[in-house]
Protein backbone atom coordinates (compact mmCIF):
# COMPACT_ATOMS: atom_id res chain seq x y z
CA UNK A 1 0.00 0.00 0.00
CA UNK A 2 1.29 3.61 -1.01
CA UNK A 3 1.14 6.76 1.52
CA UNK A 4 -0.09 6.88 4.96
CA UNK A 5 -3.54 5.87 6.08
CA UNK A 6 -5.17 6.55 8.93
CA UNK A 7 -6.18 4.16 11.07
CA UNK A 8 -4.33 1.14 9.20
CA UNK A 9 -0.27 2.49 8.92
CA UNK A 10 1.46 3.38 12.81
CA UNK A 11 2.31 7.15 13.45
CA UNK A 12 5.46 8.72 13.93
CA UNK A 13 5.61 10.17 17.42
CA UNK A 14 8.14 12.69 18.69
CA UNK A 15 9.70 11.24 21.69
CA UNK A 16 10.13 14.63 23.70
CA UNK A 17 6.00 15.38 23.38
CA UNK A 18 4.78 12.36 24.30
CA UNK A 19 4.13 13.10 27.92
CA UNK A 20 1.31 16.15 26.23
CA UNK A 21 -0.81 12.69 25.54
CA UNK A 22 -1.11 12.23 29.37
CA UNK A 23 -3.86 15.26 28.92
CA UNK A 24 -6.34 13.43 26.72
CA UNK A 25 -5.83 10.02 28.41
CA UNK A 26 -6.35 11.39 31.79
CA UNK A 27 -9.45 13.28 30.39
CA UNK A 28 -11.07 10.09 29.15
CA UNK A 29 -10.12 8.47 32.76
CA UNK A 30 -11.98 10.82 34.39
CA UNK A 31 -15.08 11.05 32.49
CA UNK A 32 -15.63 7.32 32.89
CA UNK A 33 -14.90 7.18 36.21
CA UNK A 34 -17.25 9.94 37.19
CA UNK A 35 -19.64 9.09 35.24
CA UNK A 36 -20.75 5.90 37.07
CA UNK A 37 -19.46 7.18 40.19
CA UNK A 38 -21.32 10.90 40.24
CA UNK A 39 -24.33 10.85 42.00
CA UNK A 40 -26.10 14.08 40.39
CA UNK A 41 -25.40 13.94 36.74
CA UNK A 42 -25.25 18.18 36.50
CA UNK A 43 -21.95 18.06 38.62
CA UNK A 44 -20.38 15.89 36.05
CA UNK A 45 -18.62 18.28 34.40
CA UNK A 46 -17.11 20.12 37.65
CA UNK A 47 -16.25 16.80 39.21
CA UNK A 48 -14.60 15.47 35.63
CA UNK A 49 -12.42 18.81 35.98
CA UNK A 50 -11.62 18.10 39.61
CA UNK A 51 -10.85 14.58 38.87
CA UNK A 52 -8.60 15.32 35.88
CA UNK A 53 -6.13 18.28 37.93
CA UNK A 54 -5.55 15.35 40.39
CA UNK A 55 -4.70 13.02 37.73
CA UNK A 56 -2.39 14.93 36.07
CA UNK A 57 -0.64 16.77 38.91
CA UNK A 58 -0.54 13.47 40.71
CA UNK A 59 0.74 11.85 37.92
CA UNK A 60 3.15 14.59 37.18
CA UNK A 61 4.56 14.66 41.12
CA UNK A 62 4.87 11.33 40.76
CA UNK A 63 7.46 11.85 37.39
CA UNK A 64 9.24 14.82 39.19
CA UNK A 65 9.70 12.28 42.12
CA UNK A 66 11.11 9.57 40.35
CA UNK A 67 13.30 11.99 38.37
CA UNK A 68 14.49 13.35 41.42
CA UNK A 69 15.32 9.66 42.70
CA UNK A 70 17.04 8.73 39.66
CA UNK A 71 19.23 11.72 38.80
CA UNK A 72 20.91 11.35 42.78
CA UNK A 73 20.59 8.25 43.60
CA UNK A 74 21.26 5.94 40.12
CA UNK B 1 -41.34 8.12 45.68
CA UNK B 2 -37.76 7.86 44.74
CA UNK B 3 -36.43 6.36 41.38
CA UNK B 4 -34.03 4.00 42.87
CA UNK B 5 -36.58 1.88 44.08
CA UNK B 6 -35.80 -1.69 44.73
CA UNK B 7 -37.57 -3.40 41.28
CA UNK B 8 -37.90 -6.67 39.75
CA UNK B 9 -34.41 -7.43 39.17
CA UNK B 10 -33.17 -7.22 35.45
CA UNK B 11 -30.99 -10.00 34.25
CA UNK B 12 -28.04 -9.73 35.24
CA UNK B 13 -25.75 -11.90 32.58
CA UNK B 14 -28.20 -9.39 30.09
CA UNK B 15 -26.87 -6.34 31.89
CA UNK B 16 -23.12 -7.77 32.16
CA UNK B 17 -22.90 -9.26 28.31
CA UNK B 18 -24.50 -5.87 27.05
CA UNK B 19 -21.99 -3.91 28.87
CA UNK B 20 -18.81 -5.65 27.03
CA UNK B 21 -20.54 -6.20 23.34
CA UNK B 22 -21.41 -2.62 23.20
CA UNK B 23 -19.67 -0.11 25.85
CA UNK B 24 -22.60 1.38 27.65
CA UNK B 25 -25.08 -0.27 26.51
CA UNK B 26 -25.37 -2.03 30.11
CA UNK B 27 -25.86 1.44 31.53
CA UNK B 28 -28.64 1.94 28.86
CA UNK B 29 -29.98 -1.62 30.01
CA UNK B 30 -30.23 -0.08 33.71
CA UNK B 31 -32.45 3.18 32.52
CA UNK B 32 -29.56 5.34 33.11
CA UNK B 33 -29.15 6.13 29.26
CA UNK B 34 -27.10 9.41 29.35
CA UNK B 35 -24.38 7.66 31.58
CA UNK B 36 -24.52 5.31 28.51
CA UNK B 37 -24.50 7.37 26.10
CA UNK B 38 -21.12 9.05 27.56
CA UNK B 39 -19.80 5.95 28.21
CA UNK B 40 -19.96 4.92 24.64
CA UNK B 41 -18.50 8.11 23.36
CA UNK B 42 -15.70 7.96 25.39
CA UNK B 43 -14.39 4.32 25.40
CA UNK B 44 -14.86 4.45 21.96
CA UNK B 45 -13.01 7.55 21.62
CA UNK B 46 -10.17 5.94 23.86
CA UNK B 47 -10.14 2.96 21.60
CA UNK B 48 -9.95 4.52 18.54
CA UNK B 49 -7.36 7.42 19.39
CA UNK B 50 -5.06 4.46 20.18
CA UNK B 51 -5.26 2.57 16.87
CA UNK B 52 -5.42 6.04 14.97
CA UNK B 53 -2.04 6.42 16.49
CA UNK B 54 -0.53 2.70 16.57
CA UNK B 55 -2.64 1.72 13.23
CA UNK B 56 -4.04 -1.37 12.32
CA UNK B 57 -1.39 -3.25 14.57
CA UNK B 58 -2.56 -1.73 17.63
CA UNK B 59 -4.47 -4.75 18.74
CA UNK B 60 -2.51 -7.86 18.40
CA UNK B 61 -3.06 -11.44 19.31
CA UNK B 62 0.52 -12.91 18.86
CA UNK B 63 2.89 -10.59 20.55
CA UNK B 64 1.39 -8.40 22.87
CA UNK B 65 -1.61 -10.99 24.58
CA UNK B 66 -1.51 -8.71 27.81
CA UNK B 67 -2.98 -5.80 26.16
CA UNK B 68 -4.97 -8.09 23.44
CA UNK B 69 -7.10 -9.15 26.52
CA UNK B 70 -7.42 -5.93 28.07
CA UNK B 71 -7.90 -5.15 24.18
CA UNK B 72 -11.14 -7.59 24.15
CA UNK B 73 -12.88 -6.22 26.82
CA UNK B 74 -14.08 -3.27 25.16
CA UNK B 75 -16.64 -5.66 22.97
CA UNK B 76 -17.53 -4.59 19.57
CA UNK B 77 -14.28 -2.26 19.61
CA UNK B 78 -11.99 -4.78 20.01
CA UNK B 79 -13.56 -7.47 17.70
CA UNK B 80 -13.55 -4.98 14.48
CA UNK B 81 -9.86 -3.97 15.41
CA UNK B 82 -8.81 -7.83 15.86
CA UNK B 83 -10.92 -9.08 12.38
CA UNK B 84 -9.03 -5.95 10.86
CA UNK B 85 -5.88 -7.44 12.47
CA UNK B 86 -6.43 -10.58 11.17
CA UNK B 87 -7.17 -9.66 8.18
CA UNK B 88 -4.17 -7.75 7.13
CA UNK B 89 -1.57 -10.20 9.08
CA UNK B 90 -3.17 -13.08 6.50
CA UNK B 91 -3.04 -11.21 3.45
CA UNK B 92 0.74 -10.01 4.45
CA UNK B 93 2.21 -13.50 5.17
CA UNK B 94 -0.11 -15.04 2.30
CA UNK B 95 0.94 -12.51 -0.39
CA UNK B 96 3.15 -14.39 -2.20
CA UNK B 97 1.93 -18.44 -1.20
CA UNK B 98 4.49 -18.06 1.32
CA UNK B 99 2.33 -19.21 4.63
CA UNK B 100 2.83 -23.08 4.44
CA UNK B 101 6.74 -22.86 4.04
CA UNK B 102 6.68 -20.51 6.95
CA UNK B 103 4.67 -22.50 8.74
CA UNK B 104 7.41 -24.86 8.67
CA UNK B 105 10.40 -22.44 10.22
CA UNK B 106 10.45 -22.17 13.83
CA UNK B 107 9.08 -19.76 16.09
CA UNK B 108 11.78 -17.24 16.29
CA UNK B 109 12.02 -17.08 12.44
CA UNK B 110 8.81 -16.94 11.66
CA UNK B 111 8.51 -13.77 13.88
CA UNK B 112 11.67 -12.77 12.20
CA UNK B 113 10.04 -13.19 8.71
CA UNK B 114 6.66 -11.40 9.99
CA UNK B 115 8.57 -8.64 10.97
CA UNK B 116 10.04 -7.78 7.84
CA UNK B 117 7.08 -7.88 5.74
CA UNK B 118 5.14 -5.84 8.88
CA UNK B 119 8.03 -3.54 8.29
CA UNK B 120 8.09 -3.54 4.11
CA UNK B 121 4.80 -2.23 4.40
CA UNK B 122 4.93 0.42 7.23
CA UNK B 123 2.89 -1.32 8.96
CA UNK B 124 5.86 -2.63 11.97
CA UNK B 125 4.58 -0.56 15.57
CA UNK B 126 8.11 0.68 16.70
CA UNK B 127 8.59 2.45 20.07
CA UNK B 128 7.68 5.01 21.56
CA UNK B 129 4.25 4.29 19.00
CA UNK B 130 3.46 1.29 20.23
CA UNK B 131 3.63 1.83 23.68
CA UNK B 132 1.23 4.84 23.86
CA UNK B 133 -1.04 3.28 21.64
CA UNK B 134 -1.62 0.30 23.19
CA UNK B 135 -1.73 2.01 26.38
CA UNK B 136 -4.88 3.81 25.12
CA UNK B 137 -6.54 1.07 23.57
CA UNK B 138 -5.87 -1.52 26.67
CA UNK B 139 -6.95 1.60 28.59
CA UNK B 140 -10.13 1.74 26.71
CA UNK B 141 -11.27 -1.69 27.77
CA UNK B 142 -9.71 -1.55 31.19
CA UNK B 143 -11.91 1.46 31.18
CA UNK B 144 -14.99 -0.77 29.72
CA UNK B 145 -14.16 -3.47 32.14
CA UNK B 146 -15.22 -1.05 35.47
CA UNK B 147 -18.35 0.29 33.26
CA UNK B 148 -19.33 -3.87 32.39
CA UNK B 149 -18.82 -4.80 36.64
CA UNK B 150 -20.59 -1.11 37.76
CA UNK B 151 -23.81 -2.62 34.88
CA UNK B 152 -23.52 -5.58 36.35
CA UNK B 153 -23.80 -4.64 40.36
CA UNK B 154 -26.42 -2.07 39.33
CA UNK B 155 -28.35 -5.20 37.78
CA UNK B 156 -27.61 -7.30 40.64
CA UNK B 157 -28.72 -4.76 43.20
CA UNK B 158 -31.85 -4.03 41.16
CA UNK B 159 -31.37 -0.55 40.69
CA UNK B 160 -32.80 0.99 37.95
CA UNK B 161 -33.30 4.69 36.61
CA UNK B 162 -30.97 7.66 37.73
CA UNK B 163 -30.54 7.93 41.67
CA UNK B 164 -33.30 10.28 43.36
CA UNK B 165 -32.19 13.59 43.66
CA UNK B 166 -31.41 14.51 47.18
CA UNK B 167 -33.89 17.39 48.53
CA UNK B 168 -31.66 20.02 50.32
CA UNK B 169 -32.53 21.26 54.20
CA UNK B 170 -35.69 24.16 54.16
CA UNK B 171 -37.08 23.16 50.83
CA UNK B 172 -39.94 20.41 51.37
CA UNK B 173 -40.51 17.47 49.13
CA UNK B 174 -43.66 16.30 47.26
Amino acid sequence: MNGWTLFYNPMTLDFYRLLWLLLPLCAFVAITYKTIRVENLRRLPLEILLLCVYLVLGLSGLGVGLYIVQRLWM
Amino acid sequence: MVDTAMRSSPRAMLALLLAWLVPGAGHVYMGRTARGVIIFLTIGATFWFGVAMGGVMTVDSRNERWWFIADMFTGVHGLVSWQRQEKVWNRLIDEDGQAQRLAQLDPLQQQAVADKKLNDAGLALVAPTDTVARAFAGVAGLLNLMCIFDAAMLSLMGIRGEPAEKVSKGRQGP
